[in-house]
């Protein structure tokens, strides 16, 4: 099974947040995969485009099934996150009122996505941030309770 | 406890007619208005049927809230202290197949009053 779409992702747009990894969702749904992977997968998703869409000046993100992997790349322009270890500190966030009254900015995101996927690499500095997200394809990917 | 008694019980207004099921079976609950917190302690729930028989409750009426509950396989989102979501809101719920009321009741009461009636909360699993 291969599989490749680009997204991207529009800056403060609270309205379009969302859209990407609800198409995310979707697309492994209509692949047969089963419950865990695919909340796993759609959350780490979310989190991740929620991020871009709070934090940077405009990003796009990669979605790829390959060789029993699923890859998400998100990439933004900017400003970087200072302190990565900071940032994934549980309850620190530097999210504006804006995003908070839209529910996010609690300092959990990506220590959720780090939780959801299988292996994740994170790389700033001020001219953007990457996130790259691996998900192994198993035997236990199509079924319920995975 | 089923969809419909929620609804007649807690005198809840439906905004999405199109997916509404008074017959489903709703047997937990979890309340936030963050929806980061919401994403966080749901997504650690390993079981299918626990999700889907689930309710959010939250006072946020953005489609936020919608996204949230669709990426988590929640089916009913339940707004409190009658805030009323705007069209898109309503629009977004319809086409992602979740079910969206609304009450007058305070999150707290609500929940306490659905707590009482035998509705659990979901616990997060480390």
């Amino acid at each position: 099974m291969e599989y490749y779409k680009h997204f991207d992702i529009v800056p403060h747009d609270f309205d379009l947040a969302g859209a990407m990894s609800s198409e995310v969702k979707r697309t492994l749904k209509r692949f047969g995969f089963g419950f865990d992977f695919i909340k796993r997968v759609s959350v780490a998703a979310y989190e991740a485009e929620i991020n871009i869409v709070i934090h940077s000046f405009g990003g796009y993100a990669d979605f790829r099934i390959q060789n029993n992997r699923c890859y998400l790349q998100f990439i933004d322009i900017g400003p970087g996150i200072p302190d990565i270890p900071l940032a994934m500190t549980p309850g620190y966030s530097t999210a504006s009122e804006e995003s908070q009254l839209n529910g996010f900015g609690a300092g959990m995101g990506l220590i959720n996505i780090q939780k959801s996927a299988d292996e994740m690499s994170l790389i700033s500095d001020p001219n953007g941030t990457v996130l790259k997200l691996k998900f192994f394809i198993t035997e236990d990917s199509y079924h319920a309770g995975s | 406890m089923k969809l419909g008694e929620i609804i007649e019980r807690y005198q809840c207004t439906v905004y999405t007619k199109e997916n509404f099921q008074p017959e489903k079976e709703l047997n937990y609950g979890f309340c936030s208005d963050l929806m980061s917190d919401a994403l966080m302690i749901m997504n650690t729930v390993r079981q299918e049927n626990i999700l889907k028989n689930s309710m959010l409750i939250t006072g946020l009426a953005t489609n936020q809230s919608i996204r949230t509950a669709e990426m988590l396989d929640v089916q009913v989102v339940v707004l409190v202290r009658g805030k009323i979501p705007a069209n898109q809101v309503i629009e977004l719920a319809n086409e992602s197949g979740i079910t969206l009321i609304g009450t007058e009741l305070t999150m707290f009461n609500l929940s306490g009053a659905l707590y009482s009636m035998g509705i659990k909360g979901i616990t997060s699993r480390k």
